[in-house]
């Protein structure tokens, strides 16, 4: 079978499992909504003061929620250690990094797409007009979480500290892509010029795209025990 | 020469930082042979079996299946079945969506037909639509057994696979070796009751401490194999 033919079947296992259970889901929800609905009655947001600290909210209460599925992405593969049938199939285990790639990738957009009506209605804003630019963030904003996030949990998942240590590694790593998401975010809602999103935007798939090239590279590595 | 189901150590070893957990080992098991692998706890019987799974890549030394280097022709790993204590299962998919999985990962042909064949001979064609989570130990243990040889490989590593298994399990499981040695496959048991190996296997092999201590041929016979382990029973079993 190909490559992306394996991928694909993992990802597919793992949108079922998940389908079936809401392991992940389920707690990344309620814990981006309590974000929200926390930073809501802390700050009383309007206009400008909005516009600056909102997309910091918005992409704080992600990350955190991330961490939550991302230590979750390889525990069903530790449950009967079926990892070690994933990796005894012929193939390149890079198929495996991919597949579980996307599928934190979905479940990250799955919970921004969940959440931001919740975030429109707390922190009253209009979202139809900067629906698609915002959609656009998500997608590379989470992309990058992933790349960096399924490579650091798949190495976590064999540590004794694995719930430290998976924000420990992800968080420094993360950075500089989450400045260029709270940024182009705070563009979009300013409905700032596309000329100063751009450079946002490039930066956050050159790092989605140069980390998960490194990530298929180093999956080998990380995996082992 | 026909290299199917056969496995050759080179001086394999494994090393975890200064833990040295399988010293260099040479062997050379051949297509066909049955061997039963013995130690105690720690003695590295589960780190030999997981460099020639192809799970682990051995510190020194090299370990090759079927005249191919694991870590070079990933494509290899295909010759391989492992049926351990644990299922490698998901307990949250069905018995044919489990199989349906892993044949898809193995890219076989003909997976309806192939999956019907092996629910069948896994006696679980009539809950193959429930969640491997409501089965019982044996009857996740006789999955397990067809999805670690859906996809017909010429070598079985089997780490304890008798453990938990009924009266009935146990022996459905015994045919079964039977019938794959029968059939030419190469496997190695890994087990700590030598009752389970008894007339399974022609070979036996003893660690002791990371280090092969004995390599012996056997007959069927349990009192031999009793009288071969004997040095090794206080310590190693």
């Amino acid at each position: 079978m190909s490559f992306i033919g394996r991928a694909l079947a993992i990802l597919r296992k793992d949108l079922q499992a998940e389908w079936r259970t809401k392991e992940r889901l389920s707690p990344m929800v309620f814990f981006t909504l309590l974000v929200l609905l926390v930073f809501n009655f802390s700050f009383e947001l309007g206009g400008a003061a909005l516009r600056e600290i909102g997309p910091g909210v918005l992409w704080s209460s992600y990350v955190f929620a991330s961490l939550l599925g991302l230590g979750r992405s390889f525990a069903d593969e530790h449950e009967n250690d079926a990892l070690d049938a994933l990796l005894l199939a012929p193939g390149d285990h890079g198929a495996i990094y991919l597949g579980k790639m996307v599928g934190n990738l979905v479940f990250l957009l799955a919970i921004e797409l969940l959440s931001l009506p919740f975030f429109a209605l707390f922190f009253n804003l209009s979202l139809g007009f900067f629906l698609v630019p915002l959609l656009a963030v998500f997608v590379l904003g989470s992309a990058c979480l992933a790349s960096v996030g399924t490579l650091f949990a798949a190495m976590s998942n064999n540590m004794r500290l694995r719930e430290l240590l998976l924000p420990l590694l992800l968080l420094p790593m993360i950075l500089p892509a989450l400045i260029s998401c709270v940024a182009a975010t705070k563009i979009v809602l300013a409905n700032g010029h596309f000329t100063e999103l751009l450079p946002h935007m490039q930066m956050l798939g050159v790092y989605a795209v140069v980390f998960t090239v490194l990530s298929l590279m180093l999956f080998e590595y990380a995996i082992e025990e | 020469m026909d290299k199917d189901g056969e496995i050759v150590l080179t001086d394999a070893a494994k090393r975890f930082g200064a833990y040295t957990a399988l010293h260099p080992t040479n062997l050379v098991i051949s297509r066909g042979q049955a061997v039963l692998l013995v130690g105690a706890n720690g003695a590295g019987k589960s780190t030999l079996l997981r460099l020639v799974a192809g799970l682990s890549r051995p510190s020194d030394g090299e370990v090759q299946i079927n005249g191919h280097d694991l870590q070079d022709a990933p494509e290899a790993r295909s010759a391989i079945g492992l049926l351990s204590h644990q299922t490698l299962l998901y307990d949250e998919l069905t018995a044919r969506e489990n199989l349906r999985f892993f044949a898809q990962l193995y890219g076989l042909h003909n997976v309806q037909e192939r999956l019907d064949e092996a629910l069948a001979e896994a006696r679980l064609d009539d809950r193959q639509h429930h969640r491997v989570s409501s089965f019982s130990r044996g009857m996740k243990q006789r999955l397990a057994l067809a999805r670690a040889t859906l996809h017909r490989p010429s070598i079985l590593l089997l780490d304890e696979p008798f453990t938990g298994l009924d009266t009935g399990s146990a022996t459905a499981l015994r045919q079964f070796l039977h019938l794959f040695r029968g059939n030419g496959g190469t496997c190695i048991l890994v087990t700590h009751r030598l009752d389970e190996a008894d007339g399974l296997v022609d070979r036996l092999l003893v660690l002791e401490r990371g280090h092969l201590r004995l390599d012996q041929a056997l007959s069927s016979d349990l009192d031999q194999l009793y009288a071969h382990c004997a040095p090794y029973l206080d310590s190693a079993l």
